[in-house]
Formats: C-alpha cells, structure tokens, sequence
C-alpha cells in the first residue's frame, strides 16, 4: 500500500528508525534550520520538531522527509537497505505506467479540515522557519508542490518552487525564469494580462513532492507520475478559490495568485547548489487568497546547502531517469545515466554503447538544447558503473583527453542563475557554459590498440579468474 | 527603545543616504518578525545623528551584513507590493520609481 499522506509515511519511518521526534522547543528563527542542517551534514534521519516556540501544541516542523537514499527507498515501498541502481530501476519502470488521479469531494479531503479565506488569511498562523542566517525571509515553501494550470489545454504542471512569506498574505517565491511555471505564465496569462491561479501545497505524499522535483516534458502532468509511482491513483480535491487541484491528504494548501502587475521582493536563499549566491528581488509575488490545513498540521521543510539532502537526492533520481529517457529520444546509445547528489544536478555521468567526440557532442547538445541546469557531463564508455562515483573518477583521470576530450558549449538566455560561478552579470543575463568530458575511447582505434583496463575481470582469462574464485578460501581468505 | 529593521541590497554601494523608498524587514522578535513593508524613509548612515529614529541593518544580495547598522526614520508606508511584472528586477523598478 503506497503512503496516503505524509503521517501515514511518518508512521513508518519510526518503524524503520528513520525519524527523531524532537520533543524540546526549537525556535522556527535558525534553530529549527541549524540542527536540520547538521543532521543532514552527518548522514542523520529525519527530524519532526513537536514544539515551535511562539507556536501552539500541534503546528510542527518536519525536516528531511527524502534526505536519504533509504527514506526514498521507502517512500517507494521498497527495502531501506535497496541499492541505488535498483532504486533508479523501480522509478524508471514504473513511470511506463501512469495513472490518473481519483478527484475527492471536499468533505472527505483533509486539507479541508479547516479554511481560511479572505480577511482571515494570516500566513503568521504557521512556524515557518527562518532556515539561514541572512536568508531573506521565512520560506514556508522548500519542501513542497506548486500548482498551476495552462488555461487552454488543461495541462496542470507540479513544480517544487521556493516561497517566502512577504506578509500576512503575500508569498514572494522564485520559481526560475525557464521554469514550467514560468512558461505557462509567459506563454498564457502575461500576455492576457490576467493574474494566475495557484496553490503552493505543504506535506503531502512523499512521492508527490519528488515528482515535483521531476523534469517532465510541457504538457505532462505530473500527478498521473505520481499515481504511476505509488501503483494506485493519487486523490485530489479541488481549491476553494480556483478550479485548481491538489492532493486532498496535503497537511497545507495556501490558494492565491500570482498578478502580472504587481511583484514583490524575494530572496536571497541558500539554494540547493549549496550557496546563498545573489539571486535576489526579480521573482513573482503570490497574492493569498485562502488556506487550508489539516488539524495539528505539520510544515514540512529542507534545510537547503550542500549536499546530501532530500532536494540533491530527489533530484538524482528524478532528473537522472529524466535525462535518460530524453538522451534515448534523441537516438543517443545511452546506457545508465546517474546524477550524484555531491554533484547537485550540475554534474551528470551518462554511460554508451559506443563512446567517441561525436557522441559527446550530441550528449552535449542534448543537455544545452532548452533551459539548461547542467553545467559539467562526463561520458563513459559501457565498461564503467555510473553508479559507483570511484570507477567514474578513474575513468575521467586516464581516459579524457586533456585536448581533445573536453567540448565546451556556452548560450545565453537559458543558463541557471543558481550555479555559483556564474557571476552577477552572467546570471541576470542567464548566460552560461556547459561542458562534456568524453571520457570513452576514440571508436576510431583499432581494437588491438585499445588499452586494456588492469582489472580482475579485464585482464585474466576466464579460466584465471574462475580457479582464482574457486580456490578463494584456500588462500586463508574468507 | 529603537525598533530594528533590515534591509537588502545588491552591494553595499547601492545604498544612498537621504529620503528613499525601500522594503524593509520588521526584526521585532514574535511570530511575526521579518514582516515586510515598502516605505518611504530617511535613512542615514550615521545613526546617531538621527535621534528619533531606528535601526537599519542592512545586507547584500549573498545576504552579507553590513557590520555597522545605518539610522532610519520611517515617513510613510507606501503599499504591500510594487508595480511590476514577474521577474523584473525589483530594485530597477524602485529606481525607476524614484527618477
């Protein structure tokens, strides 16, 4: 049975000792940010904070909901101790098979348990943390799911976006200018010059966020992802103030609209690259219209920085499989794909039947086609296991020419501002590079020159290693 | 007692003493501190000149703070949000604002 919300998944990460319930108060000003950060800075579990100072019995923090590989394994059903590749495989099968949402009527949804709209509005009702020391403000939208609606087709499109809140009822967020989000609005209500609906959702079914970290294609929906994830249908209610559709067990929903003539100041945050790196005051401003929230309602949240945490790790899986499905589209011989959550989306490793300069180039092109968030690639001949970052090192040390193996791709328009060399000019102007290391040997060498990896299963012969393996215990080795 | 306020700007440079408009952050400690407003203020890099006014602490756009706090005396508050189109660059506006 896959997790209906995020309690249901809480429930079991107790089980599983994969959540600390802390019951001392922790101010939402930094403590809440400070402890969130250092646990995930040692590897440690997910943390449900049960009293926020200033904050009544029942209004909590939750950190960390998917900051390991096993909480992911986890929210997928699966074994905590499954290994990365097989995680990567479950995501990327399952998605072959989408399913739609069931829609709830609104009094069997608990987002509705209780509604704020209009003068009532007060986003200050929730401890929402104040995460780092000289953020802008309070992000009460890190960990969460951002809903909005092309007007024409239909098309509802799940993105993971920043908010902050600016006052009692004004978000200020930063969805990046070559988001979804940004092209609906460009496309449909810019134009119109009306103002777009949207709901910024807060702790939800795991598998609901992590498809919102997911690059699908434009006009994909994302909840039909998310049912295909979980192997049941994903249920959804409809908002109060919109036609606009959310997940029904969502612990907070907060409706409103973003106007094309009105903005406000965002930022800056430390960002999941790892740095607070100067995007500031040129995002949307969301004008609240209405909350609503479950009883006791819990605030989900990333401590965002440097990696591993569960946007790195979200984001490994659901771009990688991403990535590998639109390298194949494009007929490129790809093999695995693994984006290492130490690399934070900006380094990719993709593995091919056949390596060689001109492969590199279309794995380069692929990456820079469109909005680019990739910044260093590194190709890898079939003989390399993606997923082990040690054969991917050895790999890119011996086999990339330092010459001729390294293809740099540079654009404007479409670069991410997030990525920390970028300097201020570059990012205003979204001006950036891409590279590809082609690390696979020339497809033009003669086999018999072709260096032959000193490995134990590379340079014996099959009868060498077979007796080696069958005497193993005679050595004196267990 | 002088309430706090904060303030960001993309380099310390940017900021100019005298009457501006700006948005500023409420440092009051409660469940509502860092609200933000748009006002317009004199504001002075010398704050002990400034004898009824606050605290202006004031950050870049990495979220640097400046380590000397300015003076700020607020005169009026302008609005909740700033005429603008998503993504522009809100300081631009304010600038053009002001010309």
């Amino acid at each position: 049975m896959p997790f209906q919300d995020h309690r249901d998944f809480i429930e079991t990460l107790k089980k599983t000792g994969d959540v600390v319930k802390v019951t001392k108060e922790v101010d939402w000003d930094l403590e809440a940010g400070a402890v969130s950060r250092r646990i995930y800075e040692m590897g440690g579990p997910s943390i449900w904070f049960k009293k926020v100072k200033d904050y009544p019995q029942g209004y909590t923090l939750y950190n960390g909901s998917l900051g390991t590989w096993r909480r992911v394994a986890i929210s997928l059903g699966l074994h905590p101790e499954t290994p990365v590749r097989q995680i990567y495989r479950t995501y990327e099968e399952r998605l072959e098979k989408p399913i739609d949402p069931i829609i709830l009527e609104k009094k069997k949804a608990p987002c509705k348990e209780n509604i704020l709209l209009g003068n009532e509005v007060d986003l200050y009702r929730f401890p929402a943390p104040m995460i780092h020391e000289g953020d802008g403000g309070r992000y009460i939208g890190t960990w969460d799911l951002v809903v909005t609606k092309d007007p024409d087709t239909g098309w509802t499109n799940w993105g993971m976006y920043r908010f902050m809140i600016h006052n009692k009822r004004w978000l200020a967020g930063w969805p990046q200018p070559t988001s979804q989000l940004a092209h609906q609005m460009k496309k449909y209500y810019l134009p119109r010059n009306q103002p777009m609906p949207v709901a910024l959702v807060i702790g939800t079914d795991p598998i609901a966020h992590m498809v919102a970290t997911a690059p699908f294609r434009l006009e994909e929906d994302e909840a039909k992802f998310a049912g295909a994830l979980r192997k049941e249908p994903i249920e959804l209610v409809k908002c109060e103030t919109s036609d606009l559709l959310v997940p029904a067990h969502s612990e907070i929903v907060i409706e409103g609209e973003i106007p094309t003539d009105q903005i406000v100041p965002d930022g800056p945050f430390g960002e999941y690259p790892g740095y607070r790196s100067g995007t500031m005051a040129q995002g949307v401003g969301f004008r609240v219209k209405a909350i609503t929230f479950r009883n006791s309602p819990i605030l989900t949240m990333i401590a965002l920085g440097v990696p591993i945490d569960d946007s790195s790790i979200a984001a490994s899986l659901t771009a990688g499989v991403a990535m590998k499905r639109g390298l194949k589209h494009r007929g490129i011989p790809v093999l695995d794909v693994y984006v290492p959550p130490e690399g934070v989306t900006h380094l990719i490793y993709v593995s091919v039947e056949k390596g060689g300069a001109q492969v590199a180039k279309e794995v380069l092109e692929y990456f820079t086609a469109r909005r680019v968030m990739v910044s260093k690639v590194i190709v890898l001949d079939e003989d390399v296991d993606v997923f082990d970052n040690g054969q991917v090192l050895h790999a890119f040390a011996t086999k990339c020419h330092p010459g001729r193996g390294i293809l740099v791709e540079h654009y404007e328009g479409r670069a991410n501002s997030l990525t920390p060399c970028y300097s201020p000019k570059e990012r205003t102007r979204l001006k950036g590079a891409s590279v590809a290391f082609d690390a696979t040997w020339p497809p033009e060498w003669p086999p018999e020159i072709v260096p032959i990896k000193a490995a134990f299963k590379t340079i014996y012969t099959k009868e060498v290693q077979e007796k080696v393996i069958q005497n193993w215990e005679s050595y004196g080795f267990k | 007692m002088k309430r706090e306020y904060q303030t960001f700007v993309r380099q310390f440079k940017d900021l100019k003493e005298g009457r501006q408009e700006l948005f500023i952050k409420d440092l009051t400690p409660g469940p509502r501190k860092y609200d933000t407003k748009f006002v317009r203020a004199e504001i002075t890099q010398s704050p002990e000149k400034m004898k009824t006014g606050d605290i202006l602490r004031i950050r870049s756009e990495s979220g640097v703070l400046l380590p000397e706090p300015w003076g700020i005396k607020i005169l009026e508050e302008i609005s909740e949000s700033l005429p603008g189109h998503p993504w522009e660059d809100v300081f631009k506006v304010i600038k053009e604002k002001g010309e």
